[in-house]
């Protein structure tokens, strides 16, 4: 059926490629009416349209078999009439010029026939000389030189050959190819050579037809060929009417029939899965269900039982789950969530029972964005888009978007959270089309000097967000590059600190407790004594009032301070001291951190391998030992072998304990933490990076096109500003939204698999797929 | 205007940490939406509290060499 449904489709196409002023309509398939292919009448309604198809089928394959013949005749028709005239055009000029043509002594026929009966035949000619004989046709006009010189070869020149073009080229209609054909006509004499020229001709793909000499009978041929193609016309029209009669009926029911038999398809796929018991004569199908929809497929089942009228009811069993199996992972999402949970699953889906990081990522996610995106114009112009996209979300998620459009409306609602959060943080950062806004008292007063002036602070701290005052300071990047890098350091910090944190969760819920100890622990101790410490002094720095008399000590450079701690642990520079006992509590600290690498390293191979021995020691006996039920020898090279994998399998739900495995997977687990604590702390740096770039680009934008014309004055200023508008509004929203939007939204993904999830994120799992008749493939797929 | 304007707001978003918690209507979104308005509190918070104790003891002043001072209109100096 899917294969008549595509015959069909592509009959309708071309019906309409060859005739696009009145193409036949395709009802789409929201205006047609639902087919259901459950119910008692489900079985009834597949056998109609089967045949219903067959027929159609059958007649569009006659109509176009008869079309195509049709059309045959009418080509040849042509030819023959072309042929008529031009050879009526050869026997009138070769009328004119009698000298030319040699006559004939012995015109090779038969000598027995009577005088009177070859002279009847000449003299009903036109009264010329010609006792020539001739064979006329048609052949293709590339053929023609080739069949000249065969013919000149054949015949040894024996003879007299005339061509014409026929201007009007013949159409196939099957393939649509165009020919061109030239008439030719060829006297000899003889019946042997002419039985020559017709073999070859006929062989170099040249179409023969009987024309008379005499020019009556001529006129009369053409006549009736004339005739005879007005009726095929005719009939042609006929038959290309109806052939649009079948073709609309199909198109009324195209799209019905093939959503029907696409829908069949997919039912008939999922059914081949089950498994035939001829025994008890049913079919049985193992699967995964939702444990809270249990009562809804129960319910589910009782009416489909009813719908279809069975006297059977089927039957819902619930199987334990084996202990080696993991059940497929599914988070059930709304229209909201969908897009979070689909670029957290792009890196891996979570495994079963797994904390979901896509809960947490609806915020943090767009929140991170805003830091690196942070300008309440361009922000402005998202969360427009993005409301825009949601109110008309009905409409536009039936319409075919396109891919790149379609991209963007699936994530509509994280552009929506995204946008929100920017303006947020362009309000902090004070940046909207990158100018900054005077909303509060600035904490800066500007002393009447001369040249270049410095700020004095008037003790007032601007409330919210960055003081108007650094922007447009020449030395304004300055504090902001200070103050972007600590805050990216500090939210790093923070996020990732959160991220270890979901390991709790897990290990609670998945009843491995001593992990708290051996993993989280250590971890928690080795991020925070070197990069929590850094943040606390940070913000004691931050908060310290340094012109402050009762401070004696100048501001210290965190950098070095952090280096230094680590270079010569214990030892303060006592100019840049931040408090008493600094060097103490930096001492205790590294030292902190250096045992956090062996605790890491040690203690869960420790804890799995005694674990393992009291499994053993518990009397489990391994397959092929203890036959007698007595106690194993334990022969130290005997657990050696075992704990290298040479012991067989145990009890089948328990784990295949290898010491060197896990050994191994703890060495990279930890390397990959202490490492990735720093490397990934300065990953971070990319909040401050990207948002950096994106004021500056907005900046020389602005500085660049509509600063210079808001300049001019007069009409041409006017004009050169609407054009310059037109350009920065256009550079704004092509560079600074999407570009520049793509990439934070890429840097804060980056952030969210690699920093983060890294931390805690197993994603062992696979996705639960069930049956669903969600979907806009064509028919074939 | 102080230091102590960040603890005051801390136990402001506090109070609406715990507003948001108790507020949630019962559903099968009630973890969405508290998990959502307690991050979205404390992101924000966050952020304002960084930019807000950067800038309470700065140790650099904004320097500038284009500023044009006008004369003293209705007894306020214009920038």
């Amino acid at each position: 059926m899917a294969r008549r449904i595509r015959f069909f489709s592509t009959q309708l196409a071309k019906a309409n490629a060859s005739h696009p002023d009145h193409p036949i309509p395709i009802r789409s398939l929201e205006d047609t009416p639902i087919i259901s292919i459950t119910g008692p009448r489900a079985q009834t309604m597949r056998d109609d349209l089967d045949s219903t198809l067959t027929q159609h089928e059958e007649r569009l394959a006659q109509m176009n078999e008869s079309y195509s013949t049709l059309r045959e005749r009418e080509r040849e028709l042509l030819e023959a009439k072309e042929v008529l005239r031009s050879t009526k055009g050869f026997f009138e000029r070769a009328a004119s010029i009698p000298s030319e043509i040699r006559q004939s002594i012995d015109d090779g026929t038969q000598p027995l026939l009577s005088h009177e009966d070859r002279e009847a035949q000449v003299s009903a000619g036109d009264g010329s000389q010609f006792d020539f004989e001739f064979v006329a046709g048609t052949i293709n006009r590339e053929r023609l030189p080739t069949f000249e010189r065969i013919l000149w070869r054949v015949l040894r020149g024996n003879l007299y050959m005339n061509h014409t073009d026929i201007t009007q080229p013949f159409v196939d209609p099957i393939s649509g190819v165009s020919t061109y054909k030239n008439v030719f006509i060829i006297f000899a004499h003889g019946s042997t050579l002419l039985a020559k020229i017709r073999k070859v001709a006929e062989s170099m793909g040249g179409t023969l037809y009987p024309v008379d000499a005499s020019a009556g009978k001529r006129m009369d041929a053409l006549k009736e060929v004339g005739a005879r193609l007005e009726d095929l016309s005719n009939v042609l029209v006929r038959m290309e009417s109806s052939r649009d009669q079948e073709l609309k009926v199909l198109g009324e029911n195209l799209k019905g029939w093939e959503s029907v038999v696409n829908r069949e398809k997919r039912v008939w796929e999922c059914l081949n899965l089950w498994s035939y018991d001829a025994s008890r004569k049913t079919l049985i199908a193992e699967g995964w269900a939702p444990t809270r929809d249990i009562v809804r497929i129960q319910a589910a089942l009782r009416h489909a039982q009813e719908a279809s009228g069975a006297s059977i009811a089927p039957l819902l069993h619930i199987l334990p789950t084996p202990h080696n199996v993991q059940p497929p992972t599914f988070h059930r999402t709304n229209k909201f969530t969908e897009a979070f949970q689909t670029i957290i699953d792009s890196y891996g889906v979570a495994s079963y029972q797994e904390v979901n990081p896509a809960l947490f990522a609806t915020v943090t996610f767009p929140f991170l964005f805003a830091v690196m995106f942070g300008d309440v114009g361009h922000a402005t112009l998202m969360t427009v888009a993005a409301a825009l996209m949601i109110t008309f979300e009905k409409k536009l998620a039936k319409a075919d978007t396109g891919e790149i459009i379609g991209t963007f409306f699936y994530g509509r609602y994280i552009i929506l959270l995204m946008g929100i959060f920017s303006i947020f943080t362009g309000m902090i950062y004070n940046d909207i089309f990158s100018k900054g806004m005077h909303l509060f008292h600035t904490g800066w007063t500007w002393p009447h000097k001369e040249g270049s002036i410095t700020a004095v602070p008037n003790g007032h701290t601007y409330p919210f967000g960055i003081d108007p005052t650094w922007h447009g300071a020449d030395n304004s990047l300055v504090f902001i590059n200070s103050y972007k890098m600590k805050q990216s350091i500090i939210l790093g910090v923070i996020h990732m600190t959160f991220a270890i944190c979901l390991q709790l969760p897990n290990y609670l819920h998945f009843g491995e407790n001593s992990s708290i100890w051996a993993e989280f622990v250590p971890q928690i101790l080795f991020l925070h004594s070197i990069f929590g410490y850094l943040v606390i002094m940070i913000i004691a720095k931050w908060c310290t009032d340094w012109s402050s008399p009762s401070i004696t000590t100048s501001p210290p450079n965190l950098l070095n301070m952090l280096i230094y701690m680590f270079l010569s642990p214990g030892t303060i520079n006592e100019k840049e001291q931040m408090y008493a006992g600094q060097g103490f509590v930096q001492q205790l600290l590294l030292y902190i951190a250096l045992i956090c690498v062996p605790w890491m390293l040690l203690a869960k191979p420790y804890l799995l391998w005694r674990e393992h021995k009291n499994k053993m020691g518990r009397g489990y006996r391994t397959v092929g030992h203890g036959q007698n039920g007595e106690a194993r020898e334990a022969d130290d090279e005997i657990i050696q072998g075992e704990e290298e994998g040479e012991g067989h399998a145990e009890a089948e739900s328990e784990e295949h304990f290898e010491m060197g495995e896990i050994a191994v997977h703890q060495i990279i687990h930890t390397i990959e933490f202490c490492l990735g604590c720093i490397s990934n702390t300065a990953s971070y740096l990319r909040l401050w990076a990207l948002s950096l770039a994106h004021a500056q680009l907005s900046e020389v934008m602005w500085d660049m096109t509509m600063a210079k014309a808001l300049g001019p004055t007069g009409w041409q200023g006017v004009l050169g500003l609407v054009f310059i508008f037109v350009m920065w509004f256009q550079m704004s929203v092509g560079i600074l939204c999407v570009m520049e939007g793509l990439s934070a939204f890429l840097h804060a993904l980056r952030l969210h698999w690699v920093e983060a999830n890294g931390k805690h994120y197993r994603a062992g799992g696979y996705p639960f797929v069930p049956l669903t008749f969600n979907f806009v493939e064509v028919v074939g797929e | 205007m102080s230091g102590y304007l960040v603890l005051l707001v801390l136990a402001a978003v506090v109070v609406l940490n715990l507003a948001g918690w108790f507020i949630t209507p019962k559903g099968n979104q009630q973890t969405l939406i508290r998990t959502m308005i307690i991050l979205t509190l404390w992101c924000c918070f966050l952020m304002w509290s960084i930019t807000y104790m950067a800038q309470l003891h700065p140790l650099i002043a904004p320097r500038r060499a284009d500023i044009r001072f006008e004369e003293k209109k209705h007894g306020k100096t214009v920038l």
